[in-house]
């Protein structure tokens, strides 16, 4: 026999009423709570990239300070870049070749001074170590797996779309996507700033040029893309 | 001879209401435990025997035999029970722990006190 005797029965179907409505309650706060996070994430997931951004740009500047560049053309190169990428429509699965396109040149932190800032032409020995300057720099990223596309761009930015370029020769669509991007936007840029050696050329005699080279040195698919997007983004001639 | 680290995830629901298994079932599943049911005491007691699940969450409010009655007939060596009280009986508490509970949840509980209970319960 029991020495315990049950409490006075409570009305069953309002138990579990209540018991239903605890846990609708919490199904409605657990999705605020996780909605909550998840905006936090992003949150610190874009100030991280700012961070990794900012941090990037800063050593791809010690590197154009070596060249005696001032960054500004890393920066349209990337925002050209970019911009060419978006217009693909290939910029979300090549996000991280921002951080290629500022990098690009990393690799000349192990070419001397003297040959990078050459006033006359580099003899055959000085530019077999220029063009070491791609794989140095994919050599400095290639074990860091969130930039992996980035790597890309720096070790084949100087490949050639018929197979003439530099250090693979890779050629066509075995040269990667943005680093084939890339060298478009790159050869623009060259071509419409000034150099102490030449004035800038106008945007439409820089892009005939780069229309000339289609299939040779540049992505005929890539150019055709970039003609219209030239016109849009370099400011009008001063 | 049954895994011990297999049934250790299992987990019996004795409870007269189904639809009150049910939910419980749903929540303990969507955490990864298996879950059998058992509508009264004295079915409770022979799946206990069976299958000893590493934890038994007993109704103290059941027709027939009542929780505390099968929650002392328990074999407490393979299986901790959980009792399912109203608020504020401290009177069933007391009784459960004699019969040998582990542990009280109070009706309504939230989900996830149920969860932490149960992982609790798992460690002991």
């Amino acid at each position: 026999m029991s020495d315990w005797d049950p409490p006075s029965v409570p009305d069953p179907a309002a138990a579990l009423e209540a018991q239903l409505l605890v846990f609708a309650k919490e199904l409605g706060e657990s999705y605020q709570r996780e909605r909550a996070r998840r905006l936090e994430l992003e949150r610190a997931y874009g100030d991280m990239r700012v961070a990794y951004l900012q941090t990037t740009r800063s050593l791809a500047l010690v590197v154009e300070a070596k060249d005696a560049g001032t960054g500004a053309h890393l920066e349209r190169c990337r925002n050209y870049g970019m911009a060419l990428l978006n217009e693909m429509g290939v910029a979300d699965e090549n996000r991280e070749a921002e951080f290629g396109f500022l990098l690009h040149d990393a690799g000349k932190v192990g070419i001397p001074e003297r040959i990078l800032n050459k006033p006359g032409p580099l003899s055959a020995a000085e530019w077999r170590v220029m063009r070491t300057h791609p794989v140095v720099g994919y050599q400095l990223v290639a074990d860091i797996p969130f930039l992996r596309t980035a790597a890309l761009v720096i070790r084949s930015h100087h490949e050639m779309f018929d197979g003439t370029g530099y250090p693979e020769g890779l050629k066509g669509e075995e040269i990667a996507l943005a680093a084939r991007a890339f060298s478009v936007v790159d050869a623009f840029d060259a071509m419409t700033a000034d150099r102490p050696y030449r004035a800038a050329l106008p945007p439409d005699q820089a892009l005939a040029e780069l229309i000339r080279m289609s299939g040779t040195q540049f992505d005929p698919g890539v150019v055709r893309v970039f003609a219209p997007l030239a016109e849009r983004l370099l400011p009008p001639a001063a | 001879m049954t895994d011990p680290g297999d049934t250790d995830r299992c987990v019996l629901v004795v409870d007269d209401d189904a639809v009150l298994r049910r939910v419980v079932r749903a929540v303990l599943e969507a955490d990864g435990f298996s879950v059998i049911e058992a509508s009264d005491g004295e079915q409770g007691l022979k799946l206990a025997a069976e299958v000893h699940p590493g934890v038994v969450i007993l109704d103290v409010m059941m027709p027939g035999m009542d929780g505390v009655e099968v929650c002392r007939r328990m074999d407490h060596t393979s299986t901790r029970v959980l009792m399912l009280t109203a608020l504020g009986d401290v009177t069933t508490e007391v009784a459960s722990m004699e019969a040998g509970a582990r542990g009280f949840l109070t009706k309504p509980f939230s989900s996830m006190d149920l969860l932490d209970r149960v992982e609790e319960l798992l460690k002991t």
